[in-house]
């Protein structure tokens, strides 16, 4: 890199900043060594206090040596992209989920647990994502069925999004799937929990767009359940999405 | 209530329903960090387009990390160019500290070794910068608790890079009184060698003494009669007329205490500015 600044200046930077994520201070020179520490507490403080508001569920769980080890372990050994500090928990959670860490083993859970809280930031936060263009009425089974652009679904194995994250056990390990989404107006999040079978048909609303009376024949055959049964759970649970605003109605 | 004229408050999501209404604060503008509000949605998307629609916005950066000794992130100087330009946002300023280091953010403000190299490597990257966004940037004094490899004076850093960068400057009079107690130096003196023609923007704040020999710089408390008094002597030397922000970030009070200091603030202006309009 084209630069005007000399190895020296780069080193005594690299030193401070160094010092500020790990809390080991090597020798800089000209430093006021009683008052370095309020950079390493600021710093520190700032991403402790982001992290607990990101993820308020998993900072109770763990007991607080828990947390400061995690946390230190992340900022000191993790450089951080995000620009935007709000940004910075999903940093987080990647480097848990990418990591051999002991507390995975304890609480096998945790990633997911970070994932559901981050994924309800991530939507709450969001770009705008264009609406497309529908009308309210119209007849479930014939039309195709808009769902609301600005959601996600997480497919889980444990029932984080369910069960107050400490009462969760191993006898809870199954096949989960929630829907999380935001309201158009008021801009609130909401999460859903899903069956395989609603997951599955959600997702075929979503991508291929088709009436649902062809969507059920799949089904029928695919999951094994008669077409009448299928079709007298699958209406009141899309009307109950359509009033929670998840459906928005049906293609103009 | 009428608007205040030349002061204006770091916007708050708290307050948003009372920057809506405009009663109970009256700042003449709002400033906010990009890194906050560019690429997000939902609610707070749609109150930040309202809040835009009824008041000036101006920009205070926080993570472009001008002091860096990497490379600037062009990515994200892009992204900031268009929010600033979806915005029509006047002000782009940043502070004259670096925040990331060997490409890892810090999400604070750390402090510049004061040297001829950094002088040069920073005036440089200004410039780029500049060129970039099309339009100048203000650079803030950052208060600092310690040198750090300094071997010049704090006043000759700030002094040099403005000039040899032609950019902007925003004159933060609490960080320039919190630095001159923490460094025992004379705060007028230094406010009198810095370059004022260039001054675009001034910051004033509350901070918190934490030992007999220190501040910090919290922007938690109201601001203090020495640091007024220091404010209307900046104003006084100024030649132009720049707009003035009120920080507060913690420990918030009532609005009404708010918009005693904005209105104490915007007294001061006018009385300093009073010749100023006449001889217009
Ligand atoms: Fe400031």
């Amino acid at each position: 890199m084209n630069t005007y600044l000399h190895n020296y200046t780069h080193t005594q930077q690299g030193r401070l900043a160094n010092y500020c994520r790990t809390g080991e201070l090597i020798s800089i020179d000209g430093l006021t060594e009683n008052r370095v520490h309020y950079y390493r507490d600021l710093v520190y403080n700032v991403v402790d206090d982001t992290l607990q508001s990101a993820f308020p569920l998993t900072f109770d769980l763990l007991s607080e040596d828990e947390w400061n080890e995690i946390v230190h372990y992340f900022f000191s050994t993790h450089k951080c992209r995000s620009n935007s500090i709000w940004k910075m928990p999903h940093e987080f959670y990647l480097f848990v989920d990418g990591n051999d860490l002991d507390i995975k083993k304890k609480y096998n859970f945790i990633e997911e647990l970070l994932l559901f809280e981050w994924t309800e930031i991530e939507i709450y936060m969001m770009p705008d994502v264009q609406y497309p263009e529908f009308k309210s009425n119209g007849g479930w089974l014939s039309e195709i069925i808009t769902v609301n652009p600005e959601h996600k679904i997480l497919q889980l194995s444990w029932p984080v999004h369910l069960k107050n994250p400490g009462n969760i056990t191993v006898d809870n390990k199954n096949e989960y799937y929630v829907l999380i989404f935001r309201e158009k107006e008021s801009g609130k999040v909401q999460f859903i929990n899903l069956s395989v079978y609603f997951a599955w048909l959600i997702e075929k609303i979503e991508i291929e767009k088709k009436p649902l009376v062809k969507i059920l024949k799949e089904a029928e055959s695919l999951f094994g359940i008669e077409a009448k049964k299928l079709f007298e759970n699958t209406i009141p649970f899309l009307e109950e999405l359509n009033s929670k605003q998840f459906i928005l109605g049906f293609r103009k | 209530m009428e608007r205040n004229k030349h002061v204006g408050i770091g916007f708050r999501k708290d307050f948003a329903e009372e920057f809506l209404e405009g009663k109970d604060l009256t700042p003449a503008f709002l400033e906010v960090a990009p890194e906050n509000w560019m690429e997000i949605g939902g609610y707070w998307k749609k109150v930040f387009n309202k809040v835009a629609e009824q008041y000036p916005i101006y920009s205070h950066g926080l993570s472009l990390s001008i002091g860096s000794p990497e490379e600037l992130d062009w990515n994200f100087l892009k992204r900031v160019k268009s929010f600033l330009q979806e915005y029509k946002i006047k002000i782009y300023s940043e502070h004259l500290s670096y925040s990331k280091c060997d490409n890892a953010h810090l999400y604070d403000l750390l402090p510049i070794p004061f040297r001829w190299d950094a002088v040069k490597h920073i005036s440089e990257r200004i410039k780029s910068v500049q060129e970039f966004l099309e339009r100048k940037i203000a650079i803030e004094i950052v208060s600092y608790y310690t040198p750090v490899a300094a071997e010049m004076s704090e006043v000759e850093f700030i002094s040099s890079i403005v000039k040899e960068a032609d950019c902007n400057l925003l004159l933060d009079v609490n960080n320039v009184y919190v630095n001159a107690f923490n460094h025992q130096y004379d705060a007028k003196d230094f406010i009198e060698n810095l370059p004022l023609a260039k001054v675009e923007y001034i910051h004033m704040a509350g901070h918190e003494q934490v030992a007999q020999d220190l501040i910090i710089d919290t922007h938690g408390e109201p601001i203090i009669d020495p640091v007024y008094d220091l404010f209307d002597f900046t104003v006084r030397k100024l030649s132009n007329t720049v707009p003035v922000l009120l920080e507060r970030d913690f420990n918030i009070p009532e609005l009404k205490e708010l918009q005693y200091e904005l209105n104490r603030l915007e007294n001061i202006c006018k009385k300093a500015w009073h010749y100023e309009h006449i001889l217009a």
